[in-house]
């Protein structure tokens, strides 16, 4: 019965190794494609504004997720880039599990006149304060440097 | 929980009454060029993924049964003896553990095949691939492992035909199913 | 159990790569088919989502993350998947949902985005192999079609040429689908021989491409349907079955799973006799000879019978048997899941007389379509039936 078969042999080969390997290119979509282009071009953010409910959603989006009403260009507003600390952590390992040199902080960030948030890193070494609430600025890369993604927020301070 | 709901803010096309459906293609097309050119917004990610997959031990004795250069089965004996290449150990037929381990020989028969002229990227190439499923003669009918065919041109092949594994120098073998170079005609 | 019937279907456009996110497809797809329905986002009681790999779409765990534009925020909600058979097994799921009588009225959604997949959804698909066994062989997808077709064709002795006349049919059916993908008024049989061959006996024209793209449909239940239409199209039948993960183990000449899955379906709608009682089929088409080794497998011919009966043009929409009006997936697109645009939303359109210029002429009632999916492997099976 080989289920009950003992493997004696300590060089029996009991593991096969590979990787996956795979690109991918994420298109922003509809809505993320003005946002990013818009973020390029200018120093503030673009959400839009549900008139059934009255949210203001951020990031900006095509529509509303719960009354699922399609949003009209004329519904889009321009925001400023800055917000609240709403939850924050300081990380002290990296995506591998290994220890960072220097620990993050990482914080949710409620943007201003809108319902969202967005995920940021804090520029600021002061590892035990305690950010919640702490106004912050986006800091954006130079306009020429901006490629229309997410990176194009340096850091928030 | 159905009622009789008209919201002027949902913005609802006028459908009824419009008797070819789909009425309308929503989505908006884009180009590889666009993509190339960057215009649209994406975002560009290379994941790192690595794997150790478990051999589990029916695997462990067939590879190490390949660097020996024997091809391993195993036999079902509630299934009328049937030996199962590539081993396993269970029957998925039964669903009772596999019994007597067996060397199948390394012959058998063309069960179907196919010549490649693409790689595993997808790029082309000029000289094709030949590759296919043998059917061992240790083994029932249509029991056997896909390997690839060398030895014969793209107009010799064809199912039915008798071949026979050719083996790497045994110093070069490493238990991995690629210690089997490819299958020539006997 | 509660009888089920359909009351609105939507898609979006097909196409190698689309502009929109995953959410949005789903989003626009759900939209139309809540159009055609005459409901809004509160009415649906529970959702089912199908999408295929997140390798794909390279998000993990994608089934959560395209909750927004599904209609599905804080609503019951699972995602299912088994590979291309997805695309009817998901509104089997939603049968099961409303047939059980735990929701009234139920959303199925599918989406896909392939380009995702950067450069190629070739990548991905590298991985549906086995990694001790086969993946060291450096192996390509198209290889293990080319290999199944291969076998079909010599037991059955079956000529490439009335292979490639599926291919023909079909991108000339789509012409009237506006999501259409690759439909061709012009095609010939010679156009699907001369295109490059990418593994033989597999050429350029014999396979679906890859695509972006979204379908929804909704389900009530018998109760209720009065409230939408005069004229209901019900699911007759839901049939579903997988087969080994040892390819190299079976004879692919026949898909007996298929035989398996269709045989449990057709008995729950009560058809005895497929070549009489169906009036026409949507197998699954991502390669010309899938749809014959489909029609054979569905029980619709005899074993190896398929070929000729395309070849008299049995199967064009003014034939006897109907099969792939809709354009298939050769035709309108391969976004593996959302082809359930074709296989059952279609259907749908069909018995409701909404097909426009795809339309079978006469009056179909019996519709049945099918999907095809992981290693020669699975298949799904579903009836839909006018009143």
């Amino acid at each position: 019965m080989t289920f009950g078969e003992k493997q004696t042999n300590p060089l029996a080969k009991t593991h096969w190794r590979g990787d996956m390997q795979a690109d991918y290119f994420y298109p922003s979509g509809l809505a993320g494609d003005k946002f990013f282009k818009h973020l390029k071009e200018n120093d503030s953010f673009l959400a839009t504004k549900c008139t059934k409910c009255n949210k203001v959603l951020f990031p900006a989006r095509l529509y509303c997720e719960d009354c699922f009403n399609e949003i009209p260009d004329s519904d889009w507003i321009e925001v400023p880039a800055s917000g609240k600390i709403k939850l924050f952590t300081v990380a002290k390992l990296d995506a591998h599990g290994d220890k960072l040199k220097d620990p993050k902080v990482i914080a949710l960030i409620d943007i201003d006149n809108t319902d969202g948030t967005l995920l940021g890193i804090i520029n600021s070494k002061d590892y035990d304060r305690d950010f919640t609430g702490a106004k912050v600025k986006a800091i954006l890369r130079p306009k020429e440097n901006r490629e229309g993604t997410l990176k194009d927020i340096k850091y928030w301070e | 929980m159905v009622e009789e709901k008209k919201d002027p803010a949902f913005r609802l096309r006028e459908t009824k009454g419009i008797m070819s459906w789909p009425p309308y293609a929503p989505g908006t097309h884009v180009r590889e060029s666009d993509i190339r050119e960057k215009k649209i917004s994406y975002t560009w990610w290379e994941p790192e993924v690595q794997y150790a997959w478990s051999t589990g031990h029916a695997m462990n004795v067939f590879l190490d049964g390949l660097k020996k250069g024997k091809i391993m089965g195993i036999k079902c004996k509630r299934c009328n003896d049937r030996i199962l290449v590539p081993p396993r150990m269970f029957c998925e037929y039964c669903y009772g553990p596999t019994e007597e381990w067996v060397e199948v020989g390394d012959t058998g028969v063309i069960e179907t095949y196919s010549i490649s002229y693409l790689d595993a990227d997808a790029n082309r190439i000029t000289e094709p691939i030949l590759i296919g499923v043998i059917d061992f003669d240790g083994s029932p009918p249509h029991h056997g492992i896909m390997h690839y065919f060398g030895e014969m041109s793209k107009d010799e092949i064809k199912i039915g035909m008798k071949v026979k594994a050719v083996w790497k120098p045994e110093s070069e073998r490493e238990g991995a199913i690629t210690d089997i170079k490819y299958f020539k005609p006997l | 159990m509660k009888e089920v019937a359909v009351i609105g279907a939507g898609m979006t456009l097909f196409r190698r790569h689309l502009k929109e996110t995953g959410k949005e497809l789903s989003f626009l797809a759900t939209k139309m088919a809540m159009e055609d329905a005459g409901i809004q986002k509160d009415d649906i009681d529970m959702v089912v989502m199908g999408s295929a790999p997140d390798a794909f779409d390279g998000i993990h765990m994608k089934g959560e993350n395209l909750i927004d534009g599904s209609a599905a925020t804080n609503k019951p909600y699972v995602r299912v998947f088994n590979g291309g058979g997805t695309g009817v097994f998901a509104p089997i799921a939603g049968w099961w949902h409303v047939a059980s009588g735990v929701a009234d009225i139920c959303l199925v959604v599918c989406e896909e985005k392939m380009g995702n997949c950067y450069p190629h959804p070739q990548t991905a698909f590298r991985h549906i192999w086995d990694p001790i066994l086969d993946r060291p062989l450096n192996t390509n997808l198209v290889w293990l079609f080319a290999m199944e077709y291969n076998r079909y064709m010599t037991v059955h002795n079956i000529k490439k040429e009335w292979i490639a006349e599926v291919a023909v049919k079909n991108k000339r059916n789509a012409v009237g689908h506006p999501c259409a993908q690759l439909a061709d008024p012009n095609i010939t049989v010679d156009d699907v021989l001369n295109s490059e061959i990418m593994a033989w006996p597999v050429n350029r024209l014999d396979i679906s491409p890859p695509s972006d793209g979204a379908a929804a449909l909704i389900y009530c239940n018998k109760d209720i349907v009065h409230k939408f239409t005069d004229d209901p199209i019900y699911v007759g039948g839901v049939g579903w079955g997988i087969d080994s993960t040892m390819w190299t183990n079976r004879d692919l000449y026949f898909p007996r799973y298929v035989a398996n899955a269709a045989k449990m379906c057709y008995k729950k709608a009560g058809i005895n006799n497929p070549t009489k009682d169906i009036d026409f089929a949507e197998p699954y088409d991502p390669f010309t000879y899938k749809e014959l080794h489909h029609m054979e497998g569905m029980l619709l011919c005899k074993k190896g019978e398929a070929a000729k009966l395309t070849h008299e043009g049995v199967t064009q929409r003014d034939g006897d048997m109907p099969i792939c009006p809709s354009g298939g997936l050769l035709g309108v697109g391969n976004p593996i899941a959302a082809t359930m645009g074709q296989k059952v939303c279609e259907l749908y359109w069909q018995l409701a007389g909404k097909a426009g210029k795809r339309q079978i002429p006469g009056d179909p009632r019996v519709g049945v379509g099918m999907a095809w999916g992981d290693i020669m492997q699975m298949a799904t099976v579903i009836a839909l039936r006018r009143g």
